[in-house]
């Protein structure tokens, strides 16, 4: 098992490896040449930018974390724009962000290959929302391929760059939690030579206004442009590699599965035992390539579509048969759940009530048996780390403001403060929503400082906002300005830990360094001051008396105040510990100072702190103390205190 | 062989995705078709994490359906019990005995149920057979709690049936961890060959 990193480089065509998907997109993006990559990181997407990032100077592709989706988007277009291979890749909501930028210059097309691979996640494993992009590509009119295996997903990647460079076309690789965060494998292709020896590629951009500008004269001409270009493109995905026919010829009944749905289904009928029926493969959900469907449909007497959430395939293929006339029925969500991540468990549901046959397990009898047992299993959802910054600052605002305050909070691991004991995290919405929400709130309930008849409401609303670095530079920057602007009356607290910590501690402003060498840091103070903020301070939150201080002088003034709470995140700081053999002090507690008071773990919440019910005292965990001392400082009887060696 | 079914799960860090991709690339090695499903980003602080591990000819997806693990191998005893409902009857659930009580426990939210209590679950309700044993004791006695997981896939490497050699299983371990902690792993794996071999009476 060697590294990642030198798999994704390794110059051993035909060489069979176990990568994750996202792994396999980078290296089918080094394999197709690419020259520029500019993303920001979202879970399930971020491990094809880190491993981009970690590969870039070896390979001699420009790689930047951007600040957000649509700077990231801009990145990566303009280089594609210049005739160079260029991709950008977030998670679903990122599309979001980047959305203005991909509706518009759809219609002015790429000169070098673009890909934007975009990660859903259906279920919500670590998202505020489960979106169907391929929603995006039939509203934008931009092909969407989505892989069915992690080798298939490199493939993919290098024919998506052909494709667009075809039809000089946006083409969208889409991928699901379940297709980015697989393991399988993958069999190595050739490297191109400038890949291999680190050349990095210039582009040349040539200009021409009526492309490129897209005032109302010029962009009349691009919706008929996009139209006729995405019918072309069907088309041409007759003959796609990833759409293809299988089974039985002659058989009555017909399957048609998208993406990674193919790979439930074909287990699905192995397991059912199924073999008289005919599947579509279908790795181009939009657009459905028609001339393959016709021949599909040919002799088949019923259908059933099996697509993960909303049902894009289902609504061409019966739009289609609507227009020749066919009265074949076909069915689709009307059997297979519109929410939520397929599963096996769903195809074979689904296709034993399409073909009326029994499944071959009950998986009733196991949901009753399984109810039983829930009830007895004690919840645990993911928390603040040990050591977490986020978790000392949680503790001393909810201190300083009380709890009639407002908590707006926003996107990143700190949205944990919403759970017992710290509940400091009353809305989250989406990237840099905290700001914004906090601003509105105080409108609403104090009125602006730049109202004639500011009085405040009938009695001061404390509204405290929780941001962190890489958020607040995603999208909290314009939210701040309009705070500051519109003169309203809040606390905005950023939690600066140096790092995008929730999607695995990539680099940002506030950080400074970039995949290609140092950066340039920008510091969130000085940003807040610059903008007219009208109190700023820095504090460190393993101090937790001197944030609480803060924290209670800053409410008291009036207008925008922003307060920084610096310590680096604790799962990056204890990663590079261990890599370089050092040691932190380990906390204990001592019996006869714990009165059993409870505060350590119903206000504090420290994981690495449990109760003993035997001797109704807190412990801690040594494996899991990561020595930031809190404990200490939120116990009113000192009984935490650190490990002496050999204890 | 058409498919082997493993599930893995605990508490975010504990090195569950590790000894997934270690798993897996045992099976690719040993020639089988590959698929280990992981979740990444906020699913893994100090929450409940599951792991899929599936080889043979006939896998494609990542997830192992409902009912049909053949092993469910946990790094904390409560986690074998919260996917309990992936095991197939007559399948095996070997579990690192010391809990790490969740946090909603401590605050008197949930009571921890004992390991008698999920024996019998386990054993009268789904047909399987449950063992339990300290893990993290043998790991230390290895010479460092973070090989826990390695105790643990030695423990997996004894079981019926199991398709995957020790020797394949040593060697993807022998080349992917520090060379310097070379010893201290293959002396956990050991250890956890050991006490499965005793657990199971062979």
């Amino acid at each position: 098992m060697a590294k990642v990193t030198d798999i994704v480089l390794w110059d051993k065509p035909g060489e069979k490896v176990l990568l994750l998907g996202n792994h396999a997109i980078a290296r089918g993006a080094l394999e197709a040449n690419i020259a520029v990559y500019a993303a920001y990181p979202g879970t399930p997407s971020s491990e094809l930018t880190d491993t981009m990032a970690a590969v870039a100077e070896k390979a001699g592709v420009y790689m930047e974390y951007s600040t957000n989706e649509k700077v990231a988007f801009e990145t990566a277009l303009s280089a594609a724009w210049s005739g160079l291979r260029a991709m950008t890749a977030m998670k679903h909501v990122g599309l979001n962000v980047a959305a203005d930028t991909f509706m518009s210059a759809v219609g002015m097309g790429v000169e070098g290959g673009f890909v934007i691979m975009v990660a859903d996640d259906p279920s919500m494993w670590s998202s505020q929302n489960e979106q169907d992009t391929r929603m995006y590509a039939k509203f934008a009119n931009v092909p969407v391929l989505e892989p069915s295996s992690p080798h298939e997903a490199k493939e993919m990647t290098k024919y998506a760059f052909e494709l667009s460079e075809k039809f000089k076309h946006f083409v969208i690789l889409r991928t699901t939690t379940r297709s980015s965060h697989a393991r399988g494998d993958v069999v190595l292709g050739e490297l191109p030579e400038e890949i291999k020896t680190g050349k990095r590629k210039f582009g040349k951009f040539k200009k021409d206004p009526t492309r490129f500008v897209d005032i109302p004269a010029h962009s009349r001409k691009f919706h008929p442009l996009i139209l006729e270009k995405i019918e072309k493109i069907r088309e041409e995905l007759n003959n796609c590699p990833f759409n293809w026919i299988e089974g039985k010829e002659d058989a009555k009944v017909g399957i048609i599965a998208p993406g990674l749905s193919y790979s439930y289904v074909k287990e699905a009928l192995a397991w059912l035992g199924v073999e008289d029926v005919k599947i579509l493969k279908l790795g181009t959900p939009f657009p459905v390539p028609y001339g393959l469907l016709e021949k599909f449909m040919d002799g088949l007497e019923k259908v059933l579509i099996v697509e993960e959430l909303e049902p894009v395939v289902e609504e061409q293929v019966k739009t289609w048969a609507y227009d020749k006339g066919l009265r074949v029925p076909i069915h689709g969500k009307d059997l297979v759940p519109r929410v939520y991540e397929m599963t096996t468990r769903r195809a074979v549901e689904a296709i034993a009530k399409f073909l009326g046959i029994e499944t071959p397990i009950n998986f009733a009898e196991i949901d009753e048996k399984y109810e039983k047992v829930s009830q007895i299993v004690p919840p645990r959802p993911p928390s603040l780390c040990p050591a977490c910054p986020h978790r000392n600052t949680f503790f001393a605002i909810r201190k300083a403001a009380g709890p009639k305050a407002i908590f707006p909070s926003d996107i990143g691991c700190y949205t944990l403060g919403v759970l017992p004991p710290l509940k400091t995290v009353d809305t989250t919405v989406a990237m840099g929503a905290s700001i914004g929400v906090a601003h509105g709130l105080s409108i609403a309930t104090n009125g602006s400082l730049a109202e004639k008849e500011y009085k405040g409401g009938k009695e001061k609303q404390i509204i405290v906002a929780t941001i962190g670095d890489s958020t607040f530079f995603h999208t909290g920057l314009p939210a701040l300005a309009n705070a500051i602007y519109n003169r309203s009356n809040v606390l905005i607290v950023v939690l600066d830990n140096e790092v995008t910590a929730m999607t695995g501690d990539q680099p940002n402003p506030g950080t400074g360094q970039t995949p290609h060498g140092p950066g340039k840091r920008i510091l969130i103070e000085e940003v807040a001051r610059a903008m007219g903020a009208d109190f700023v301070e820095v504090v460190d939150p393993y101090d937790i008396k001197a944030t609480y201080e803060t924290i209670k002088k800053a409410l008291k003034v009036e207008g925008v105040s922003v307060v920084v709470s610096r310590q680096p995140c604790a799962l990056y700081r204890i990663g590079q510990m261990r890599r370089r053999g050092e040691k932190w002090p380990i906390y204990h507690v001592i019996e006869d100072k714990c009165t059993g008071c409870k505060i350590c773990i119903n206000a504090y919440g420290c994981p690495a702190i449990y109760w003993d019910p035997e001797t109704k005292k807190a412990k801690i965990d040594p494996s899991m103390c990561w020595g930031c001392g809190g404990c200490a400082q939120v116990c009113p009887f000192d009984a935490f205190e650190p490990m002496k060696e050999g204890e | 062989m058409r498919e082997y079914n493993i599930v893995i799960t605990g508490v975010g860090g504990q090195g569950i995705l590790t000894a997934a991709n270690l798993l897996g690339w045992a099976a690719l090695h040993a020639g089988h078709k590959v698929r280990v499903g992981e979740v990444h980003g906020m699913s893994q602080r100090f929450g409940s994490v599951i792991a899929y591990v599936r080889f043979g000819e006939d896998v494609y997806g990542a997830m192992v359906p409902e009912g049909k693990a053949d092993v469910i191998l946990s790094f904390e005893p409560v986690e074998a019990l919260r996917y309990i409902n992936y095991l197939k009857k007559g399948g095996l659930v070997f579990t690192n005995a010391r809990p790490i009580p969740p946090v909603q426990v401590s605050m008197g939210l949930a009571t921890y149920p004992t390991l008698d209590e999920m024996k019998k679950i386990v054993e009268e309700d789904f047909g399987g057979k449950f063992m339990a044993f300290d893990a993290e004791k043998l790991a230390l006695e290895a010479g460092n709690i973070v090989t826990t997981n390695v105790v643990l896939i030695g423990a997996l490497s004894q079981t019926p049936g199991f398709p995957l050699s020790e020797e394949g299983i040593k060697e993807v371990i022998r080349i992917s961890v520090p060379p310097k902690t070379i010893d201290v792993n293959m002396k956990a794996f050991e250890l956890g060959v050991k006490a499965a071999k005793e657990m199971l009476g062979l």
